[in-house]
């Protein structure tokens, strides 16, 4: 059931050294890259159909093209700000293979013409970064990277001050100019991410992580995992209350159950599953009658009503507290809302203080009335998606258990 | 090229953004972080309408107008989308307009009446903040007022580029605030007060002195320099008091001072209620002075036209030598608003042909035996010996200054300037009428 192609080095001793690496295949797709014109390497990834894996899902290709045609000095910045409670994959390539990020970063920088690399890591990834930026000095030591390297590229790692909306790609980049990290109005025309005015490329650890097997295999070898529209594979991962919780690379189109089951060893101490948050914190919640239907894919997801996300599974049990799960939530989004946008930086803490009544057991129905309408007034009307994700939450937990909420109204 | 608000057909330009269509056109539209001249921010969402065939309502200051754009700002939807958003502006405010300077020019009060009139939901504490901190320079914030649109942060990141304020904190935590030891000082620091929708930022010059539906305004131009900055005077006459003026406001001229005024320009609006308050002399004595001999004439180049010309018809009936000596100080000039040439009024002196020769003045006056002086800083003071003067001013002067005679200053008199970019302007008076003529008339009576 596992398949491993980014996770394929994780359970081998020191792989993050460039020693180990090497002889397990690191850096063996860039014989094949240099062969290549950049053109046919974004062509390639097109035809594979990687779709970015940090939560939307976009088709990295046609993101490639942008920043490939743009004109100007091009950037390829890599969004390792993993924050979305529930998900842990990111961490496990920047500490168990760097190398094979620093991989991808050539693959895609020479793909679209850029020589300046930056991997803006989470605050909190102190020790991850250390591994990473160790990594990064044998690459140079080696002349993989550096202006000695037969592409020459700099690669230079930026550790954020610890907010989660940096990892929204408009904010980090606002965030590694020096500025605020709060998320930039949209383009009205697809165009190339900015940074200082030069076009940049922004994408996730694991999405660059894909990159080399597809260069040294090609677009058809992705394609042979997944699903037609979700082709190749993702580090799900698994967390909450679950047997065995872990980082599990499986492809595409998987049932959800099956995975959860098979890897994950069902839920902790036997007990009945009540409800799953499919893809890290911001997506909407599935109980568990509709667990049975879903597929691990974007498609099936989206058909009932939630997201892939980051793939990472937030498992509850028939004795979790609803209530409590939505507060721990709202706690983390009142917290972490940026504040530029007036729903969200009021929405989120109105909803938030709100919900510890319903912890008290004190709430009234209109309470639960405010719930449903700022949960409306936050969805659609930021400039992010942050507080259209956490409306989608509330909504969630309101759709599916409405009912504990009233069981805490006096 | 044509769009449609409200079904009313508007010309404008193709790749104007649409809340200046509105702005321009006068149509109502409720925004707090946008600025005509500070650009759009999109963070208040305020300015949200309904554009055909678009799934979601957009804000107005991050649309830009195209051929047959539909557009949608009264509708049920709309009215529910932006009463959902003020709600939220207003969740954590204190709502204490009665001691509030910024009511009744308050977006908030404004806004509310327009699509709030709801009662608050709010069943839980408020968010505290900071009160009635001095930033500096005459400002004064509250926190818990504040909308947080950074209309403030912008003027000092973008336009002063001297970067005092700034947002600290995030999600409802944010307040605006100046660095730890630190204070917002700049020569243009009093304009945020003016750029706050809201009564977050107010002047601790204007505070608790004045309602401001007790306020009249006239339009008139700052007369600091020769920038001519667009303002508004806000005054009133109670019961009690004759005309005071309480504050300057910066008026919109897009091609002159935006909608900014620096802050000497702004308070110079005390010397106005410092106007001449002694006896005038008899126009019948000045009659018979005007038949001395020698005599020289030395008029402020901060003069309307209308004043400059009476003065130089009289000097022609009389021969009198007329001069008119500039207000230059090289410190002054900022290479923005300020200029370095202080007369309000220069470039109509040039106009009518005055000398404003230093040394052919200095000759004259050694000779003159009668010096009539318009209100020109050089000879108000001055002491002149053995020879007559007579001083016109709209100023208080000191007792036992020879002949005088009291005119209204510019805030009550209308008249014409022309500013350093040679831009000629109006002014006009207040409603209420200064005790003191105005100088063209008082001039008219030594026909």
């Amino acid at each position: 059931m596992i398949t491993k192609i980014v996770s394929k080095n994780f359970e081998i001793l020191n792989s993050h050294t460039m020693a180990v690496a090497l002889e397990n295949g690191r850096y063996a797709s860039l014989e094949n890259l240099f062969l290549q014109k950049p053109r046919e390497i974004i062509d390639t990834i097109s035809q594979s159909g990687l779709r970015g894996k940090g939560g939307g899902g976009a088709h990295a290709g046609s993101k490639w093209q942008l920043a490939a045609d743009t004109q100007g000095t091009k950037y390829l910045v890599v969004n390792a700000d993993e924050s979305e409670p529930g998900t842990f994959k990111d961490r496990q390539i920047l500490s168990k293979d760097p190398h094979l990020l620093i991989e991808g970063i050539i693959c895609t920088c020479y793909a679209i013409g850029s020589h300046i690399s930056y991997i803006y890591v989470r605050g909190e990834y102190e020790e991850f970064s250390d591994i990473l930026q160790s990594a990064i000095d044998e690459a140079y030591e080696k002349n993989i990277i550096g202006s000695g390297a037969q592409y020459p590229l700099d690669i230079t790692v930026h550790r954020g001050g610890g907010a989660y909306i940096c990892g929204e790609k408009s904010a980090l980049l606002e965030s590694l100019e020096g500025n605020r990290g709060h998320p930039r109005l949209k383009p009205h025309t697809p165009q190339a991410e900015s940074y200082f005015g030069e076009p940049a490329l922004v994408n996730n650890v694991e999405t660059i992580a894909s990159v080399p097997f597809i260069v040294e295999n090609g677009a058809e070898a992705y394609r042979a995992y997944g699903t037609e529209k979700s082709p190749g594979t993702l580090l799900f991962a698994l967390s909450g209350h679950v047997e065995k919780p872990g980082v599990y690379e499986a492809e595409f189109g998987l049932g959800m159950w099956e995975y959860i089951h098979t890897l994950g060893g069902g839920v902790k101490n036997g007990k009945m599953l009540k409800a799953v948050i499919p893809g890290g914190a911001s997506t909407p919640i599935l109980p568990a009658h509709l667990v049975q239907e879903a597929k691990l894919d974007y498609e099936s997801l989206k058909s009932l009503g939630t997201e892939l996300g980051t793939g990472g599974m937030i498992l509850l049990d028939e004795d979790a507290s609803m209530v409590k799960a939505l507060k721990n939530l709202l706690r983390f989004y009142h917290h972490e809302s940026c504040g530029q946008c007036t729903p969200c930086r009021e929405g989120t803490s109105w909803v938030d203080k709100t919900l510890d009544k319903f912890i008290a057991k004190t709430a009234t129905t209109e309470d639960l009335k405010i719930l449903k309408s700022v949960s409306k007034s936050m969805n659609g009307k930021t400039i992010c998606v942050f507080a259209p994700a956490a409306s989608g939450v509330i909504n969630g937990f309101l759709k599916h258990f409405e009912n504990e909420f009233l069981e805490c109204i006096q | 090229m044509r769009i449609t608000i409200d079904d009313i057909s508007i010309e404008c330009e193709e790749g104007e953004l649409l809340i200046d269509v509105m702005l321009n056109n006068n149509i109502n539209i409720p925004h707090f972080c946008y600025h005509q001249d500070l650009g759009a921010d999109g963070n208040c969402r305020m300015c949200m309408v309904e554009i055909k065939g678009a799934k979601r309502p957009q804000i107005a200051c991050d649309t830009f107008v195209k051929e047959n754009l539909e557009v949608i700002t009264k509708s049920e939807n709309i009215n529910e989308v932006k009463r959902s958003i003020l709600e939220l502006e207003l969740l954590n405010h204190p709502v204490d307009c009665p001691i509030c300077d910024q009511a009744g020019e308050c977006k908030l009060q404004d806004y509310y009446m327009d699509y709030g009139l709801y009662e608050s939901h709010l069943t839980t504490p408020k968010t505290k903040k900071g009160k009635a901190i001095e930033l500096g320079s005459n400002v004064m914030l509250d926190q818990e007022r504040c909308v947080l649109c950074t209309r403030c942060t912008r003027f000092t990141s973008e336009i002063t580029k001297t970067g005092e304020l700034g947002i600290i904190g995030r999600g409802d935590s944010a307040r605006v605030g100046v660095a730890p030891g630190h204070e917002l000082n700049n020569p243009y620091a009093m304009n945020v007060v003016e750029l706050c929708p809201v009564g977050a930022l107010t002047s601790k010059d204007f505070r608790f002195k004045q309602r401001v539906w007790f306020l009249d305004t006239s339009k008139s131009i700052c007369h600091g320099c020769s920038r001519g900055c667009n303002i508004s005077i806000d005054y009133n006459e109670t019961k009690y008091t004759r005309e005071k003026i309480h504050r300057f406001r910066a008026r919109r001229n897009a091609r002159i001072n935006q909608s900014f005024l620096c802050d000497y320009g702004r308070l110079s609006y005390k010397e106005l209620n410092n106007s001449f308050k002694g006896t005038s002399s008899s126009i019948e004595d000045l009659k018979e002075l005007l038949k001395e001999d020698k005599k020289l004439a030395l008029a402020s180049p901060s003069l309307s036209l209308e004043q400059l010309q009476a003065i130089q018809t009289l000097c022609q009936t009389h021969n009198i030598k007329l001069f008119c000596l500039a207000y230059y100080d090289e410190s002054f000039g900022d290479g923005w608003l300020k200029t370095n040439d202080k007369s309000a009024n220069l470039a109509s002196v040039k106009k009518l042909g005055i000398c404003t020769c230093q040394e052919e003045f200095d000759a004259a006056l050694q000779e003159a035996e009668l010096i009539l002086n318009f209100d020109h800083t050089l000879l108000k003071h001055q002491e002149f010996g053995n020879k007559k003067s007579v001083q016109f001013t709209s100023t208080h002067l000191p007792p036992a200054c020879g002949y005088c005679f009291g005119f209204a200053n510019f805030a009550h008199d209308t008249g014409t300037l022309i500013n350093c970019e040679g831009i000629t302007q109006k002014f006009y008076a207040t409603r209420f009428r200064d005790k003191n003529p105005s100088l063209s008339e008082l001039l008219e009576q030594l026909r």
